[in-house]
């Protein structure tokens, strides 16, 4: 049963996403990861181009939450007990759909430049 | 380097339910990254520190606004996109151009003043104008004012359209 509602309308709302939210569901989408973790992956992924602050970082996950993109759980394997997120099921369809989207746009874009240079 | 004494008395700017449920985390991290910088050098000392006041402020002035008025209000204000939505992007280079050209005009108008008393009025017959005096930074000010609060209503009108559901009517029809 769907817990959500997974309709077109409502989750084309909120595409495009913006970068450091794209970033942080990528991020999410390979394993769970704590706060410390998603930045440093952010990092990595934009190549040291989009390095995100604590209060940026959090004001995503807050949003994302709310949203119920992603959860938080409490890691098992940290001795400190930390707070992890993993992506929900809802947080995976839509960004699938972003993906969907963006690849969408890089075939057309791609047919485009070859007919111009054509 | 911030400290992290500070960086807790920063996250005090929050609302009280954000640092219920985040605030040891954005600790435990801050302190995490805190430790990463130490080994790196002043330049990227200050950009970290910088980084970190901004977002703070910067966040927590976003969950006030969200507490005051929901998820939206807060893009009214936002320099970087109105929405998520590609149709209602708001660039900051567009803000930049308009400031540079805004800043062009009031100082051609400067000048054009400066040369006017500078020239001395040899003919009687033809009367002199005087240009409306304007001062450059009022000037910069109130026109960053109006095409802002132009942009804000704009945008508001387009906002509510979309909220109406109007943009899907083409869709609808077509199908």
């Amino acid at each position: 049963m769907a817990l959500y509602d997974m309709s077109p309308e409502a989750t084309m709302d909120f595409l495009p996403l913006t970068e450091p939210v794209l970033l942080i569901l990528l991020s999410l989408a390979g394993q769970p990861r704590h706060g410390y973790s998603i930045l440093k992956d952010v990092e990595q992924m934009s190549g040291g181009r989009v390095m995100l602050s604590t209060g940026t970082l959090y004001g995503a996950l807050r949003r994302l939450l709310d949203e119920e993109w992603i959860e938080r759980f409490e890691e098992q394997e940290s001795s400190r007990g930390r707070q992890a997120y993993r992506l929900t099921a809802r947080g995976r369809r839509n960004l699938q759909l972003e993906v969907g989207r963006m690849k969408q746009l890089t075939r057309l874009a791609n047919l485009r430049i070859a007919v111009k240079e054509a | 380097m911030l400290s992290l004494s500070l960086y807790r008395h920063a996250l005090r700017l929050y609302p009280g339910f954000h640092r219920e449920q985040f605030g040891e985390e954005m600790i435990a991290l801050f302190r995490e990254l805190q430790a990463d910088m130490a080994t790196k050098g002043m330049f990227a000392q200050g950009l970290f520190c910088v980084r970190e006041t901004a977002g703070v402020v910067a966040g927590a002035l976003r969950e006030h606004w969200r507490v005051w008025g929901g998820e939206h209000v807060w893009l009214l204000f936002s320099s970087r996109r109105f929405t998520m939505r590609t149709e209602f992007r708001f660039p900051k280079a567009t803000a930049v151009l308009m400031t540079l050209i805004l800043a062009g005009v009031v100082l051609a108008i400067q000048k054009g003043e400066a040369i006017q008393a500078s020239v001395p009025d040899t003919n009687p017959l033809v009367v002199s104008i005087h240009p409306v005096h304007s001062t450059l930074l009022p000037g910069v000010v109130i026109g960053l004012a109006s095409f802002y609060a132009a942009g804000l209503i704009g945008w508001a009108i387009l906002f509510a359209l979309r909220r109406s559901g109007v943009h899907r009517l083409d869709e609808t029809s077509a199908k």
